[in-house]
């Protein structure tokens, strides 16, 4: 039962840094949290295939996103106009990251989740958005879940992430830590919305509750985890006077729904054999699987807690390949039925490319153009009514 | 055995590889560096022990761990080898000795990272907006007019330039000019048909008396200026500590808003105040008007009141290379501090006989022997040969710092403002050769230059990054955030620096034969 030197390195600086932060009374070091923090900025230039750039998704909350694209084939910085190009491939799928942090910690331009982000690009071939989510204890339950279903919406409502096969942004929900507690949430809010999540990918997703779990007896202390510290976060995020019970935290608990019969998205979740809150997870997937929902689980015996911010193990492939097949799958079929369904399209695409345009060429002028999209502009659309323009 | 496996090897960085053919001696593990930390692969195994023994310190003293995070300094986090050891020794806790038989069965693959990513001229990071959708759609072809017009520009096909522009100020009275996409690409049409068509006026710069009320706007309608002043007030103040004979020599002193605040905590501060001298450098005023000494006066009287022995000295220079040192008359027994405030920037440009003129005074300023000089620039790529490159960067650099102002109320101070940044506007997008003299460039090239020219870097810490956020939380508007990168810190709206602010000191001149520590590589 060990980790790479690196590893240890790594995860036993967030801890130690962490407890600095975290005060008895409940109140956070917001200050030397952000001074500690490593960010880096965002990046045009593609490095590895991938190139990123900010948005903004709600001026008023100053709701920021991160975007993180593949670079086009002969790997040349894009210039304003492609930032927002339409995606290429027939299918390109979506995936709105939520970064860990238990609701405290990070932001989306936090170092370790900037790399992880880009390496969910190179894997999937899918278009990352990481969104910099309102954190705690400042920012209770639900401002989290707000931002998230913001950036649901906004990436929803963007011409330029439409699949050209079926002019549908292909959205999947992911996250780990408190990202997929995130992720979860935000994917029960859409539902009955209208607005299709695909898949939800799960990483060690932060859920608690009352109950001391045997996993949280064992494994307390254990694996740079204590239960001190879990309580301590909950205790941050959930409204005052809740305790773990609570749904954001128990989905499933005594005060949890149950989700049968409703269209919730399919679901990846990966636990850690070494993480204390495991029993927590398991139980969440067991939910899922009750209300007859398909889960993936994967159950990674000898990992610990952000076994997936470096790849220097043999879990971090593993869930890699199987994120990779998650957000591809859909692909398979949606392909297989395109497949059926082209000979009936082929007689009718003819006219469909040019549509209402006078000629080819304003088509493409107007694509080009439609790619040089300033995003703030549809951002400004969503916020302008009644939005206070300091 | 420890909880981590040591013949576990760490991994490489999946990067890009270094495109030089030698690798450094002394690598970095390059999954940490991925991850914003630079450690020697070599001095991981001790760098873990180090973590283990401050986490046994942490849990035997709990309320050692409240002092830690509200009582010390933190530096440099990026460096964690250090960062732990700081932590150690506020604990009061020896360093470990190197086992030298643990480093034996290590066995890392030696890859290290060509070094920090670059920042893209190019970060894509932009906040032009518009209000309706109508305007939408305008403001999408607006731009990639404009992108049209400055590529035709770079190519010098002036006739067709100058039928963009004629589109351009069409397409502009389509969209919202006050604000947004409208505004910023108002002033971007404006400079590049001040380019295409009257070059040899191209240039907006005022007289001095003019460029001072600007700036005096700027100052007062946005944060960067006073984010400027107070962190370099706070560095120099911690630089002067235990001095009695201080001397600052202020690059460009304008109307010396930075220096009160500097004179009131040098009254306040532990066992009295220093004799302080200022030595201000400004451009020569018209017409017999002394504006230097009319301004040292006041500072005098500010001094005054508060019992700070005070001396004013004005420097009148046209051009910071016009300033001779001994115009400066330092005495030897003084403690030097510089404060260039986004002026170093101005002597990259260079003349075919004379070279640059940074070189010269990046030597005399190391001749001073200060011990501080605090260099605020700002945050950008605008010094780049090519001029489409150019072009885009302050395009989308400007843009982010319009779209900070559109959050100051106060609308005298936000239209001069825009004035100020105007004028900064058609000095990059304008002007060629040493008429261009706002060739900012970001803060990796400031720490290489500056490192060179024999300066050491002095670590901004948590104290002043934590002064920051708190004044920028007072007095600015939300969007603001100040960032820590290695030793220096950041200004930036919406994630985007725009203004770095650095300190450094002159090394000892005894050690000019020996290799320089250069930031980049390890010490030899």
């Amino acid at each position: 039962m060990v980790v790479p030197l690196n590893t240890w390195i790594l995860i036993s600086n967030f801890k130690l840094a962490y407890n600095m932060l975290r005060r008895p009374d409940g109140t956070f070091n917001r200050h030397l949290a952000e001074f500690l923090d490593r960010k880096v900025p965002a990046n045009a230039n593609p490095v590895d295939g991938v190139f990123s750039f900010d948005v903004v998704i709600d001026r008023g909350t100053s709701l920021l996103s991160r975007i993180y694209r593949p670079a086009s084939a002969d790997g040349g910085v894009p210039s304003i106009a492609d930032l927002e190009k339409p995606v290429g491939s027939d299918i390109v799928p979506v995936i709105i990251f939520f970064h860990g942090g238990s609701f405290a910690h990070s932001s989306a331009n936090s170092a370790i989740y900037d790399t992880l982000c880009r390496r969910l690009v190179g894997n999937c071939n899918a278009v990352v958005v990481s969104v910099n989510y309102r954190r705690a204890p400042e920012d209770r339950y639900p401002c989290a879940y707000i931002d998230g279903w913001a950036a649901l919406k906004w990436v929803n409502s963007r011409p330029w992430l439409q699949s050209p096969k079926d002019s549908k942004v292909h959205i999947y929900l992911a996250g780990d830590s408190s990202g997929g507690n995130i992720a979860h949430n935000v994917a029960l809010r859409a539902v009955e919305s209208g607005i299709e999540v695909l898949g939800n990918v799960l990483l060690n997703p932060m859920f608690g509750g009352e109950t001391r779990t045997e996993s949280e007896k064992r494994l307390d202390g254990k694996y740079f985890v204590t239960l001190q510290d879990r309580d301590w976060y909950w205790r941050a995020f959930l409204p005052e006077g809740e305790d773990r019970d609570h749904p954001a935290c128990n989905p499933f608990g005594p005060k949890g729904i149950s989700l049968e019969g409703v269209k919730f998205p399919r679901s990846l979740v990966a636990v850690a054999g070494l993480d204390l809150v495991q029993d927590w997870q398991l139980a969440y997937a067991e939910g899922l699987k009750r209300a007859g929902l398909e889960v993936n689980l994967l159950y990674l015996e000898k990992a610990t807690i952000g076994f997936y911010l470096l790849p220097n193990n043999d879990h971090f492939y593993t869930v890699m390949d199987e994120i990779s097949n998650f957000v591809s799958s859909n692909l398979c079929s949606v392909l297989l039925l395109g497949f059926l369904v082209l000979p009936f399209l082929s007689a009718a695409s003819g006219n469909l490319s040019k549509g209402a345009f006078e000629t080819a060429s304003d088509w493409e002028m107007c694509e080009m153009i439609a790619a040089g999209v300033f995003y703030a502009l549809h951002c400004q659309i969503s916020v302008k009514g009644g939005a206070i323009l300091r | 055995m420890g909880p981590y496996d040591s013949s576990v090897s760490a991994g490489s960085s999946s990067g890009s590889s270094s495109s030089c053919s030698v690798k450094p001696a002394d690598p970095i593990d390059g999954l940490l560096a991925g991850a914003g930390y630079r450690v020697r692969s070599s001095e991981l195994r001790q760098v873990a022990q180090r973590l283990e023994r401050l986490e046994t310190v942490m849990i035997n003293a709990p309320t050692e761990v409240s002092h830690l995070a509200n009582d010390a300094v933190h530096y440099n986090p990026s460096d964690l080898a250090s960062w732990v050891d700081s932590l150690l020794s506020e604990l009061h806790q020896p360093e470990i000795a190197p086992d030298p038989s643990t480093f034996s069965d290590l066995n890392y693959i030696a890859h290290a990272q060509g070094g920090p990513v670059l920042v893209n001229p190019m970060v894509g990071h932009c906040e032009l907006s518009s209000g309706t959708e109508i305007e939408e759609d305008s403001g999408i072809r607006l731009v990639h007019v404009l992108m049209t017009c400055a590529e035709s520009v770079h190519r010098g096909e002036l006739s067709l330039a100058a039928s963009f522009i004629e589109e351009l100020q069409g397409l502009l009275t389509s969209v919202d000019g006050e604000r947004g996409i409208g505004k910023v690409a108002g002033y971007f049409i404006d400079a590049l048909s001040r380019r295409v068509f009257a070059p040899q006026e191209a240039s907006l710069a005022g007289s001095a008396f003019e460029n001072a009320v600007l700036y005096h706007h700027f100052y007062e309608a946005c944060p960067y200026l006073k984010f400027a002043h107070f962190t370099a007030n706070q560095a120099i103040l911690e630089a002067f500590d235990g001095h009695d004979c201080v001397h600052v020599i202020d690059f460009n002193l304008m109307h010396g808003l930075q220096w009160p605040a500097l004179i009131q905590a040098l009254a306040l501060r532990p066992g009295g105040p220093p004799l302080l001298r200022l030595t201000g450098i400004g451009p020569p005023s018209p017409d017999g008007h002394d504006s230097l000494r009319e301004i040292g006066l006041r500072l005098a009287e500010l001094a005054r009141s508060v019992n700070v022995r005070f001396a004013f000295r004005g420097v009148a220079a046209s051009r910071l290379d016009d300033v001779k040192p001994w115009m400066l008359q330092v005495n030897p027994k003084e403690v030097i501090a510089v404060n260039s405030i986004m002026q170093l920037h101005k002597l990259l440009g260079s003349d075919p006989s004379r070279g640059s003129p940074i070189d010269p005074v990046l030597e005399w300023i190391r001749n001073l022997n200060p011990k501080i000089v605090m260099v605020v620039e700002q945050e950008a790529n605008h010094n780049q040969p090519e001029f489409l490159d150019r072009f885009t960067e302050a395009l989308h650099y400007y843009s982010t710092m319009f779209d900070s102002l559109e959050a100051c109320s106060a609308q005298l101070e936000k239209s001069l403002a825009e004035m100020y940044i105007q004028r900064e506007i058609c000095n990059v997008v304008c002007c060629e050769g040493l008429a261009r003299v706002e060739r900012h460039e970001p803060l990796d090239k400031w720490r290489d230059r500056l490192g060179g020219a024999g300066f050491t870097s002095l670590h901004l810490g948590s104290n002043a990054f934590k002064q920051a956020s708190m004044l920028l939380t007072l007095f600015s508007a939300e969007g603001y955030c100040v960032e820590e990168n290695e030793g220096c810190l950041t200004l930036g709206w919406h994630s985007r620096p725009l203004i770095a602010a650095s300190a450094w000191q002159a090394m000892p001149v005894l050690q000019h034969p020996l290799p320089l520590i250069n930031h980049h590589q390890n010490v030899i």
